[in-house]
């Protein structure tokens, strides 16, 4: 069988649906952190397929815009969970509910 | 000057003073008093400057604008109209005034609270000096329950005391049920004319009379029914008696009771003859209750409470027949309505006589410690003598002997009341208010008897010794006003427009006057002395006809049904109301919408969780649905 356009795809979903499955179900912010990081690279890789299949540059470009976000948003976040680790001695989501009250 | 410049100082001086007062000096008492009579005095130099020596002049700012220039806008204006028949009730104002304020440094000296009864009676000035200069309908009804108001501060003064709380309360509440008529009034002159301002409304009323109405007249003379206390709405006044002498003399005699008076004068035009009909036979009928009821009053204030209904009787009596001089046609031309100018003649006279009286029995309780009960008085001519001269002049004056003030001015009315059936009117107004002017002899008679001759009945009286001169030289002043106040010529010609107004009886009927007039005067002493003898202790009609005495002594039973209606009925429907408005406006309406919201509110915030997992959940739900409406599964 021939790798084509739909086998991308599908891999994409999946790659998709496990991170936000994991951020749905994990309590650990890093974990839910990287699950993150993995539904942005899902997506990346449909864009990459959709480029390829239509032959053009724009879906390339892109991505290349994602991984910078994302390589900024990953120094941020991390930043964050380390002060919010220092304030709270905790990265457990369902200890760190301060905003209910 | 600017004239509007002096209008302006004159109508703050009273309230800047009264601000003061109340601000700075309210432990100072005595520097309170002293600047308040001076502030006075400086506001009544103004005033005689504005009667004597300027123009009669109409000013006027824009005050308050509604609604933009494309519609009709609704505008409120601050104006001042000064006219002849303003200028005379200022000069009345500001004569009183400042011989109450003059007398109340004698008679308040003691006091603890001077201080709040100056800034009082200065707020009081203020107020009525907006309805005396107002000029349109807006404004009087703003400064009319002014003087409501600064006349429950004063009946109040001596707040310590249950019935003095009582009266005030009485007499805002009475009051009210007028105003609230009045108040309609306005508005049904507004509908119909399309303007608050006196000037246009006069233009407008000649121009087309069918747009005058009796209901407008009788909404507007609702307010006259409270503030110039005329029946049904009389009940307040003789309650009122529970304030300051002074403040009786000045609000309760001569200026704020004359208020009504002075209103339905001011928009005369708009009464039709329907109104004042109904007009004449309620002070026709008031006249003669009072003088009736005064008989059996013990309290030397209430008396005389119940002679200033009875002479307010008069005035809206004169008021009301008026609308025979009217008919033929005499007098319009000239300046103000007959009927109009005639009540104003006696409210001036009677202001000045009235007011005499009232300081009068302010220095007689004054020296007799608070004692109020003519049977506890007594033999106070040979140790007040000054006073005994002053009130004699104030007896002979109201009892109308001739040629004092009250004479000319109720002879005008009679006059008036004895050409009506010439006019298609009736008789008996005439025959009412003549046998009134008896019994006004008679009741005068009967308190300067019980007061001033026989013995002293009580330690208090015993030791009364004359006023202070704070006390007697207003009281001078005012008798020598009681006696000339009746000769027009003597105000000069500032009043033309007034006085002109005024026919004044000739040949026999003149004659009947001064035969009656000295007759109900004199005589009425002499009948009091023979009736109620002052060396008796107990009033003649109280031993005699004790069955007749209670029924006058409470005032024929008017407060006992209002206590009746006010309990029996109208608490009962207030209470249905009370219970439907728990219901359905509280209940249902206004805690329903606020219910509801609740509920929301409690739903929404059981979702606000604080659990990222949870805010995930929700997203993922929210993103679901909204893919679901993209792709078409819900139509819309």
């Amino acid at each position: 069988m021939t790798i084509g356009l739909n086998e991308f795809l599908v891999v994409s979903g999946i790659l998709f649906t496990i991170g936000f499955v994991g951020i749905l179900v994990r309590r650990n912010t890093l974990i839910i952190f990287m699950c993150l990081e993995m539904m942005l690279n899902g997506v990346n890789l449909a864009l990459i397929s959709f480029s390829r299949y239509n032959g053009s540059m724009d879906g390339n470009l892109l991505v290349f815009f994602i991984i910078t976000v994302a390589a900024a948003e990953v120094a941020v976040g991390l930043a964050i969970i380390v002060a919010l680790f220092r304030k709270r001695q905790t990265v457990y989501v369902q200890e760190l509910n301060a905003l209910k009250n | 000057m600017d004239v509007a410049l002096i209008y302006k100082l004159f109508f703050l001086l009273p309230l800047v003073t009264a601000g003061i007062i109340a601000c700075f000096l309210r432990k100072k008492h005595t520097l309170a008093a002293v600047f308040s009579v001076v502030s006075a005095t400086v506001f009544s130099g103004l005033g005689l400057y504005l009667i004597f020596a300027s123009e009669r002049t109409a000013w006027s700012v824009s005050w308050l604008s509604l609604g933009g220039s494309e519609c009709r806008s609704f505008d409120l204006h601050f104006g001042v109209l000064f006219n002849d028949l303003s200028a005379l009730m200022l000069l009345v104002l500001i004569i009183v005034g400042l011989l109450v304020q003059v007398f109340s440094l004698g008679y308040m000296k003691d006091d603890p609270s001077k201080a709040r009864f100056f800034a009082g009676l200065s707020i009081f000035m203020f107020s009525m000096l907006g309805i005396v200069l107002a000029d349109n309908l807006v404004m009087i009804f703003i400064f009319w329950e002014l003087v409501g108001f600064s006349s429950y501060v004063l009946i109040n003064h001596y707040f310590d005391k249950p019935k003095a709380v009582a009266a005030s309360k009485k007499a805002f509440i009475v009051n009210r049920v007028g105003d609230f008529g009045f108040l309609l009034g306005i508005v049904f002159v507004y509908w119909q004319f399309g303007t608050f301002n006196l000037v246009e409304l006069e233009a407008k009323a000649a121009l087309s009379p069918g747009l005058l109405s009796t209901g407008m007249g009788l909404l507007l003379f609702c307010g006259v029914l409270g503030k110039s206390a005329q029946m049904p709405l009389h009940v307040w006044l003789p309650d009122a008696m529970e304030g300051p002498t002074p403040i009786s003399a000045l609000i309760h005699a001569a200026t704020m009771v004359a208020a009504g008076i002075y209103f339905t004068a001011r928009v005369y035009f708009l009464m039709t003859d329907e109104v004042l009909n109904v007009v004449m036979w309620i002070g026709t009928i008031t006249a003669l209750y009072a003088a009736i009821v005064a008989f059996g009053q013990n309290d030397i204030k209430k008396v005389l409470a119940f002679s200033t209904l009875s002479q307010l009787g008069y005035m809206v009596a004169a008021l009301g027949l008026g609308q025979y001089a009217r008919s033929t046609g005499h007098g319009v031309e000239a300046g103000l309505a007959t009927g109009a100018a005639v009540a104003m003649f006696h409210l001036t006279t009677h202001a000045f006589f009235k007011a005499l009286l009232f300081l009068n029995s302010g220095s007689i309780i004054h020296a007799c410690h608070h004692e109020q009960d003519i049977y506890k008085m007594g033999g106070l001519s040979g140790k007040m003598k000054l006073t005994f001269v002053t009130f004699t002049v104030g007896v002979l004056a109201i009892g109308g002997f001739p040629f004092l003030s009250g004479f000319f001015s109720k002879d005008s009315i009679l006059h008036l009341a004895h050409m009506a059936p010439q006019h298609g009117g009736s008789s008996v107004p005439y025959y009412i208010l003549l046998g009134t002017a008896g019994l006004t002899g008679l009741y005068m008679g009967r308190l300067y008897v019980v007061t001033f001759f026989g013995k002293a009945r009580s330690d208090n009286a015993d030791h009364a010794k004359e006023s202070g001169p704070a006390m007697v030289i207003p009281l001078l002043i005012l008798a020598v006003l009681s006696v000339i106040g009746g000769y027009t010529s003597i105000f000069g010609h500032g009043f033309d427009a007034v006085f002109h107004s005024i026919h004044v009886a000739e040949g026999s009927f003149k004659t009947l006057m001064i035969i009656t007039g000295s007759l109900f005067s004199v005589g009425g002493i002499l009948l009091a002395w023979i009736i109620w003898n002052p060396k008796k202790d107990t009033d003649a009609l109280e031993s005699s006809v004790p069955v007749l005495f209670k029924a006058l002594s409470k005032q024929l039973y008017f407060d006992a049904v209002y206590d009746w209606y006010v309990i029996k009925i109208q608490d009962r429907v207030s209470l249905i109301l009370s219970f439907l408005d728990q219901l359905f406006i509280s209940g249902l309406m206004v805690r329903g919408t606020a219910g509801l919201v609740g509920v929301f509110g409690i739903i929404s915030r059981s979702m606000h969780t604080g659990n990222l997992g949870g805010y995930a959940y929700w997203f993922a739900i929210g993103v679901l649905v909204l893919g679901a409406i993209a792709f078409g599964t819900f139509k819309f």
